[in-house]
Order: structure tokens, then sequence, then C-alpha cells
């Protein structure tokens, strides 16, 4: 089924001698075949976007004294936290996976005199250094460390 | 043809100007042969039972670009897409995102303004004098911009992105991938001026990386890489150019 | 896209893309443990004891690290709904729109330094 692109998608800066139809959205936008990938992509930002405030009203309330960060922690036992959680942590590893993949392709071929590394290598950089960070801050969050 | 011949539908988009008010679907069934490309097809039904049906095409052999259509509702050449890869009915529109001039020829002027303002040829700051020679360029530097010079403009990368489809002041994959390709050319000093037009009204940040670009390129310049590419440099010639009276990149 | 913060695009993309690579490389353990593993009771909920809690993020290696955490993610977030907001066709009211995500983005990271400085 077709419908309307922006009314002045591809348009000339001058009218041709005849009318046109107007321009029509592929048929699969937004979430049909590769584009729903796509556009979960984008819908992640309202994941990013809660997790940053939750950690801005925990770092807050950290900052207000023990009863206001004790109130914190009994707040993320509620199930529609922990829900909330587990689903932005699908949405991280979606996020990790599909922006990794695309991000060596991303780099130009010089910056002035530098040259990246070689794709493969940026792409094992990348997960070692995800992989890393998360074991080395989950084990010090955890209590691994630091106790 | 013979009875026992395989038979296709083909359900193409409709429109005359003069006639119609909006789009219509026109069906056709006809005889295929097995080794027959979408083009094929339509050259048949127009060749053969309705002259009024209007499309591009020219060296059906995926180079000159003029070919591109909807089919099945993906960006394709229509002379490189074998027929027999599609069921018994195939649905031919014209390019998404584009207006439609008549029945599958889209309104390719804007395409072609978006092209000419990346400034797509050689800028020296000064040209060399004859006497110098010829400006040389090792298979290394060539490699750097060398993918992204295969493009045929065949607008297919226009169509599938929703970036295209929602801002029309886009440059556009394929114009941005071009820019690109001259901004990495060792022999141009123009990628200054070039990143001024990535980040005007234009602006190459519009694009959110959908990638589809990429996925329906029949060439495979990959200019969505172009695109992310020209962001980077983009920012850091903005960067620079905070500090320094004039950015710093050639 | 013709709106205000045209000339701040390039920042406005390097933040976002900052957000996306080490904000979700950041979050990650963050959603793990504070958000999945202490309330479920995998992980000893005296990890994150106040005393404790405060003990690290008063670490300047800590409140940068928090500091990221929050930063990073609002201007990803932001951006990615943008994006959103025009692919389903809302281009027309982008010059309204993006602004105000943006000061979002920006007011949330102020308040995000003031939050690690008084720890």
């Amino acid at each position: 089924m077709s419908r309307n692109a922006h009314p002045h998608a591809m348009a000339p800066s001058k009218p041709g001698r005849t009318r046109t139809a107007p321009p029509q959205l592929p048929d699969r936008f937004p979430f049909g075949g590769r584009y729903l990938a796509y556009t979960l992509f984008d819908l992640t930002g309202i994941l990013y976007l809660l997790l940053g405030l939750l950690v801005l009203c925990a770092v807050w309330s950290l900052g207000s004294g023990e009863a206001s960060w004790n109130a914190v922690l009994e707040r993320h036992r509620n199930i529609f936290y922990l829900g909330f959680h587990a689903i932005a942590l699908a949405g991280l590893i979606f996020v990790g996976i599909r922006f990794f993949g695309f991000f060596p392709k991303a780099q130009p071929p010089r910056v002035g005199p530098l040259k990246p590394p070689p794709k493969g290598a940026i792409l094992v950089g990348l997960y070692a250094l995800w992989i890393g960070v998360t074991v080395c801050l989950s084990i010090v969050l955890a209590g691994g460390v630091f106790q | 043809m013979s009875d026992g011949q395989q038979k296709k539908t083909f359900v193409i988009t409709r429109f005359d100007p003069d006639r119609d008010d909006a789009p219509r679907k026109q069906a056709y069934e006809i005889p295929v042969h097995p080794d027959w490309k979408v083009l094929d097809a339509l050259n048949f039904i127009k060749d053969e039972i309705d002259a009024t049906l209007s499309h591009r095409w020219s060296c059906r052999m995926a180079v000159c670009g003029s070919c591109g259509m909807m089919v099945d509702g993906e960006p394709r050449l229509t002379c490189k897409e074998a027929l027999d890869q599609y069921g018994d009915t195939v649905d031919v529109a014209p390019l998404a995102n584009f207006p439609v001039v008549r029945d599958l020829v889209i309104e390719a002027d804007g395409f072609m303004e978006k092209l000419t303002s990346v400034k797509p040829w050689i800028i020296r700051a000064k040209e060399l004098a004859v006497e110098e020679g010829p400006m040389r360029q090792s298979p290394g530097e060539l490699e750097e911009f060398k993918q992204f010079s295969m493009c045929i403009n065949c607008m297919l990368c226009y169509s599938a992105c929703p970036v295209v489809a929602n801002e029309p002041e886009f440059i556009g994959p394929a114009a941005i991938a071009l820019g690109h390709r001259y901004s990495l050319d060792s022999r141009d000093e123009g990628a200054a001026e070039r990143n001024e037009v990535f980040r005007g009204e234009g602006t190459v940040f519009s694009c959110s990386f959908a990638n589809e670009c990429s996925e329906v390129c029949p060439k495979h310049v990959d200019p969505a890489a172009a695109v992310n590419q020209a962001k980077l440099n983009a920012a850091i010639d903005w960067a620079t150019s905070l500090v320094l009276s004039r950015g710093g990149s050639k | 896209m013709k709106h205000p913060l045209l000339k701040l695009e390039p920042l406005i993309w390097l933040l976002f893309g900052q957000g996306i690579l080490l904000g979700t490389i950041l979050l990650t353990p963050w959603v793990l443990v504070v958000g999945l593993g202490v309330p479920l009771g995998i992980v000893p909920a005296e990890a994150l004891s106040y005393e404790r809690a405060i003990a690290l993020a008063s670490h300047i290696v800590g409140r940068l690290i928090l500091l990221g955490l929050i930063v990073l993610p609002l201007w990803k977030g932001v951006h990615h709904m943008r994006h959103s907001f025009i692919d389903f066709g809302g281009a027309e009211r982008d010059a309204l729109v993006a602004p105000l995500l943006y000061l979002l983005a920006t007011i949330g990271s102020v308040l995000a330094l003031v939050a690690v400085v008084r720890i």
C-alpha cells in the first residue's frame, strides 16, 4: 500500500513542465522488512533517555542521604522497574551489535596523516572494550573489589 | 509463443498527468521467457500490448542507471533482476521518494541539483601548469576513494532512504558519496569547501544510518560508509575551524 | 534541515556518537548490576549499601563514570528520538521539536554535573 512521502521529497528547485504525482514512501517503511531493525534502532532513543534520567535520579538521591538512596534501591525492586531494565538490556545489546557492526566502515581511510586500523581490528577492539568494561565495572559494582 | 509457456501478471503503476487525477494500477498478463529480466517484460508489454506505457531504460547491463524502479516494493535495476526470482504476480512501480512524471518515469532534476551541489570535480587552489607534468597518484591513493567512484547515478539509494523520504533538503546518499569521493582524492584540495556544503541545509548529519542505501546499491558503492565518513570529516573540520581561522583539512 | 541549531549539528552528532559508543558500554554493567542483579538478589544487596555507594561515587573516577552514565545516554536518546519523530512524518515540526529535545539533554547534563559534584 502506497503512502505519501514528504510532498517536496526530491523536488527540483523549479517545477517541471507537467504535473507530477506526489512522491511515495517505500512500501515497507517503517516496520516492514529491513526497515524494522532500523526503526527499532532509532526507537531505542526512548530507552536511553529513560536510563539516563533514572541514573540521574539515582545519583541525585545518593547525594541526598541514606534514606533517599535506600528508597532508590527499593524502587528498583518494583516489577515495572525490573521489566524496564530487562527490556533496556535487550535494547543495549541490540544497539551495540548493530552500531559496532557499522562502526568500522564509518571510519575514513585517512584523517590527515592518520590511517585507521584494519576493519577487523576495529571490530575486535570494540567488542573487547564492551566486554572488558562490562566485566570490570560489574565486578566493581557487585562488590567483587573495593569492598 | 507456445501455449505451454509460463505466464506472469505484471501490476504496473500508471499515471498520465493529462488524464489521471492520481496514479492507478493496471495489470498485464503476459507469456515470459525463463531467462528474461524484469525489463524484458516491460519492453514486451510496451511493444506488444500497450504502447502508452512509459519507462526509462538504456544499456540493459546495469551500467547506465536509467531503469531503476520499485519491483515488489524494493528499488531495483529492472535490467539486472531475473524474472524467475519473482512470483506469478510482479508489482512494478516508479521509484519511491521521487515525484512521478508519468507511469514509471520519475522527476530526476532534484537529484541532479543535489549532485552538482557537492562540487563533484577536482578543486585545486592553483592549477598545475602544463610544464609541471601530470598529477601523479599511487595505487594506494586510488584505493582510498575508488569504491565511491563506482556510482552509476541510478538513484535506487534515494528510493530506499527514509531521510530522503522525510527531509527534502537532505543531500542524499549518492551525492554525498560523490562529494566524499572527491574529498578523498589525493589530487583534490576542495575538502573544506565541500564540508561547508555538507554542514549546510542539506546536512550530512541528517543521515540516521539506516544503511538501506548500501543494501540496495547495485554497484556495491556502500554510500552509507561514505556518508558516515563524511560526517566525521565534517565534524573534524568544524572543530578545527573553531580553533583555527580556517579549517585544518586540505 | 532548516532548524535554528544547524550550525551546532557537528557538536550534537559528536555527543550522540559518544552516547552510542561509550553510553552503551557503560550502561551495560549498570543495568546488569543496579537494574537487575541487586534487585533480583543475584548480587548481594550490601554491594550497593549507602556507605559503599558513597565511597565509590566520591572517587574522581567514580564521579566521571557516573557523569558519563547520565550525559551520554541523554544525548544519544534525544537525538534518536528526534530522528524517530522525523521518520514518522514530523519533519515540518523539527524546528520546534529538535531544540526542545536538545534543551532537555542540556538541562539533564547540567543536573548531572551538579549531581556528581554534590555527592
